[in-house]
């Protein structure tokens, strides 16, 4: 009787919740926060985070990823891989059409790849690597012919990374100047309308969406507002109801999560991996002896600051690779990593590599560079300052502007260690590779191996891991991948970050994608 | 030669003088600008997550950012002249269009704060004088000392605070009610709507000290002669302060206006940014840090041109309000 009744309830409750599924109501206007300003609408061009926020709304990928991590369909209906892993089939949507009324076919995506996405996208010449050839013997069909098996392909297909884009409308012309850059034409359940500076991008609903009833949003606008607490006042006005990347600071965003009509997520971020880390000098000044990287390393307290410095959001970093990455079986915790950190065998470690302590109890001098991309690192910094003087190491901190800061760092190697993050994206291949590897010191380029680290037996590592097909073996190169950076610390991870994102009660159904804000939107809708 | 006449041949004369001064500022910011470390490139390179060194010679080379510097200062100083601003790479659009588009919200903000500022600014610093050390004096001291000395970030954001987020009478920052898009009439009311907020935390500062300034000016002036003269011809105390005294303290708080409208364009960076107001103050702060230095020069140009312009209006003014002052 009672599993009758059981059996009852959980009948009552999936037609409770298939019946909440239908209640979607189409119409409204969704104001959502896009901090800071994009330069451009070229997300074929530049992974900036802003035109992250917007594009992926007017441009489409072949697949989305929800937060299980699985492949959903988008523009590809479906995919086919050969038991060598060298050849790919997608099956693409038909009676797809841009925002001009063009059909979309196997052409634009052959076009996307190879002249686009493989040219000038930033990471695109990495993800694609092993494409050689595209054959599309038809118009809903593009074979991708590899030259190695490549995994980590797989996972780059979001709108964010990999968006498709219009040949007829780039074909012959230079892509990076091309004035689609400022009037975007899509696939999207958005069509781009305005872009006023300064205050807003406007995106109407796409009528003609190859999705029979969706989006459910009449329209979608992204504001600009510089200072943080006036997008806080707009949240809790709800003059905006939707605020990722911490637009609105964690320490609004913990009072927000107090009101019944504002939430506060963790999710949305597990295709980005942002790791927070310092990056050494490991060819001149004080930091060349793995020694001192590792005692660093052993003193810092991580607990420490992800509580006290960035409010309880945050995971100790166990190993160069982050814990997400635990989903396929590639994250080993290591050594070195100690989550409240440890002075005194700091100290220990220290001494016994025979840097003594002068009368004042000084080992070294060392300046600290700071990321200029917020207070929360300048505190992040100030503690670091801390933690290194009781291990010995006098610290002065600097911090400049976005460009001096690149430049010192990636151009002139003109710095010590240096306070960054970094995106390890879905795979160790797309976000993790370029820090470490000899071809990744790449004087003038962001973001790659400025610590001038190089080894190679970890770059015979490495290649194997981005060829390996076989899931076992990969788990075991990336367990040797992080055992030699857990004893070289060319880059000492600290914790992995969370990024908050802020949303009124009122917008449901914009939290079904693995790439959160870099979503579409499609499924969003507003709940009066 | 006629009153007009003369007005017309001094203003062409200011206007001729104003071109040197204009070039010499533009050269000076030229190399002012490019002696930040780091170029347009870096930024957007850095933004993009990352780029070859291949393409980002590329880029240089296509922003012309590869020239010796007085190469680019000679293309940059041939276009002004040519009265073209250049363009800007980061927004990928001519540099005049993006001044144009952010000018009007700019001098709708100025404008407005002007009026506000100056007139009230007069009024208080009237009434405190001819109530000089009573309670209503007292009162206008303290209020133009404490809006002087309070910063407006804060006043800014205790103005949202109160009437956006407590009262909810006006929105907590933008142009436009974004949701609606209104059109019309509507769009002229709601555009209203949002300025009262930040025209009243820009004001404040200025009105306290233009209510000092005048009420100094007004006492310092009730001191002179032609005052004593004045009641000894018998005239109204009435007809002393409004028609003699005055248009006398003006001057100096007219004087102060020109010369802060110039400021006015820099200084409202703080109430732009806490407002999202998309004026030329956040304009130029941002292509600052993106090193985006065509549009930089742009509103330089821009903004010395103005305070040229207004100083000569200012001049002409001072003639009206005191003939004894030729414009010459």
């Amino acid at each position: 009787m009672n599993n009758i009744f059981k059996g009852f309830l959980v009948a009552i409750a999936l037609m409770m919740s298939s019946f909440a599924a239908k209640a979607q109501e189409a119409g409204g206007t969704l104001a959502f926060l896009v901090q800071p300003e994009p330069p451009t609408l070229a997300s074929y061009v530049s992974t900036s985070g802003p035109i992250g926020l917007v594009m992926p709304k007017v441009y489409e990928g072949l697949f989305d990823y929800d937060n299980d991590g699985k492949m959903v369909p988008m523009l590809a209906e479906s995919y086919e891989m050969s038991a060598d892993g060298k050849t790919v089939t997608f099956k693409l949507r038909k009676n797809v059409r841009w925002h001009d009324g063009k059909p979309f076919t196997s052409a634009d995506v052959k076009f996307t790849i190879l002249e686009v996405l493989k040219k000038v996208h930033p990471r695109g010449p990495n993800s694609f690597r092993e494409v050689s050839r595209i054959d599309t013997p038809d118009d809903h069909t593009a074979i991708f012919h590899l030259d190695n098996p490549a995994p980590y392909m797989m996972r780059s297909f979001s709108a964010y990374e990999s968006p498709m884009v219009p040949m007829h409308l780039l074909e012959g012309q230079d892509v990076k100047s091309a004035s689609l850059a400022n009037n975007p034409v899509g696939t999207g359940p958005f069509k781009f309308v305005e872009w006023k500076k300064g205050q807003y991008i406007r995106l109407d609903k796409n009528e003609d969406y190859w999705q029979e009833g969706l989006p459910y949003l009449d329209r979608i606008v992204g504001r600009f507002i510089p200072d943080a607490s006036t997008r806080t006042a707009a949240m809790e006005n709800g003059e905006v109801m939707y605020a990722a990347y911490n637009a609105i600071p964690n320490i609004d965003a913990v009072r927000l999560k107090e009101r019944d009509d504002i939430g506060v997520t963790t999710d949305g971020y597990s295709m980005i991996n942002p790791m927070a880390l310092i990056e050494f000098n490991t060819i001149e000044g004080p930091f060349v002896d793995p020694a001192i990287r590792r005692a660093i390393s052993t003193a810092i307290d991580r607990r420490f600051m992800i509580d006290t410095i960035f409010f309880g959001y945050g995971k100790p970093a166990t190993s160069a690779l982050s814990s997400n990455f635990k989903a396929t079986n590639l994250h080993a915790a290591m050594p070195n990593y100690p989550e409240t950190g440890d002075v005194a065998a700091a100290n220990a470690m220290l001494d016994a590599a025979g840097y003594a302590k002068d009368a004042n109890g000084v080992r070294m001098r060392a300046v600290l560079d700071i990321i200029p991309y917020g207070e929360d690192w300048r505190r992040a910094g100030e503690y670091l300052k801390q933690v290194m003087g009781d291990i010995g190491i006098e610290v002065e901190l600097r911090y400049e502007d976005v460009p001096t800061w690149l430049k010192r760092v990636y151009h002139n190697y003109d710095f010590e260690m240096n306070i960054n993050y970094f995106y390890q994206l879905p795979d160790p291949v797309l976000g993790v590779h370029r820090h470490y590897g000899t071809n990744q010191i790449r004087q003038g380029t962001h973001f790659v191996n400025s610590s001038r680290y190089s080894n190679p037996e970890l770059d015979a590592l490495l290649d194997s891991g981005s060829k390996e097909p076989d899931a076992a073996k990969r788990t075991a190169t990336y367990k040797e991948v992080q055992e030699i950076l857990a004893q070289d610390m060319p880059v000492v991870n600290l914790f992995e970050l969370e990024f908050l994102t802020v949303y009124n009660t009122q917008l449901k159904g914009a939290y079904g994608s693995a790439m959160g804000a870099y979503g579409s939107f499609r499924e969003a809708w507003l709940d009066d | 030669m006629t009153r007009s006449s003369k007005i017309f041949k001094f203003v062409l004369k200011r206007l001729l003088q104003g071109i040197p001064i204009i070039l010499a500022i533009v050269i000076i910011n030229f190399f002012l600008l490019n002696l930040a470390d780091g170029d347009a490139v870096d930024v957007l390179a850095g933004e993009a997550g990352s780029a070859t060194p291949e393409y980002m010679a590329e880029l240089r080379a296509k922003f012309g950012l590869d020239q010796p510097l007085p190469v680019q200062l000679m293309v940059y100083l041939k276009n002004v002249v040519m009265l073209d601003l250049g363009y800007s790479f980061r927004h990928d659009m001519p540099v005049s269009e993006l001044i144009v588009d952010r000018f009007w919200p700019t001098a709708l903000l100025m404008v407005s704060t002007i009026i506000l500022a100056v007139g009230f600014g007069i009024l208080l610093g009237l009434l405190a004088a001819m109530r000089l050390n009573t309670w209503k004096d007292a009162v206008i001291t303290v209020f133009a000392l404490i809006t002087y000395a309070t910063p407006l970030f804060w006043v800014g954001l205790m103005m949202i605070v109160v009437f956006s987020l407590n009262l909810g009478w006006f929105p907590t920052s933008g142009m436009e009610n974004v949701a609606a898009f209104y059109e019309g009439w509507d769009r002229v009311k709601d555009i209203a709507v949002h300025l009262v907020l930040p025209t009243i935390t820009l004001s404040l500062f200025y009105l306290a000290l233009y209510t000092r300034m005048m009420r100094a000016s007004m006492l310092e002036q009730y001191g002179q002669d032609y005052v004593i003269t004045a009641r000894a011809k018998g005239l109204t105390e009435r007809r002393i302060t409004f028609v003699h005294v005055l248009r006398n303290a003006l001057l100096p708080v007219v004087t102060m206006a020109g010369v802060q409208v110039g400021a006015l364009i820099g200084g409202s960076v703080i109430v732009e940014s806490v407002f999202a107001w998309p004026g030329l103050g956040m304009l130029a702060f941002e292509s600052l840090f993106a090193r985006d230095l065509n549009l930089l020069l742009g509103i330089f140009l821009l903004s010395s041109a103005l305070v040229i312009v207004v100083n000569l209006i200012v001049d002409i003014i001072y003639s009206l309000l005191d003939p004894r002052i030729e414009v010459s």
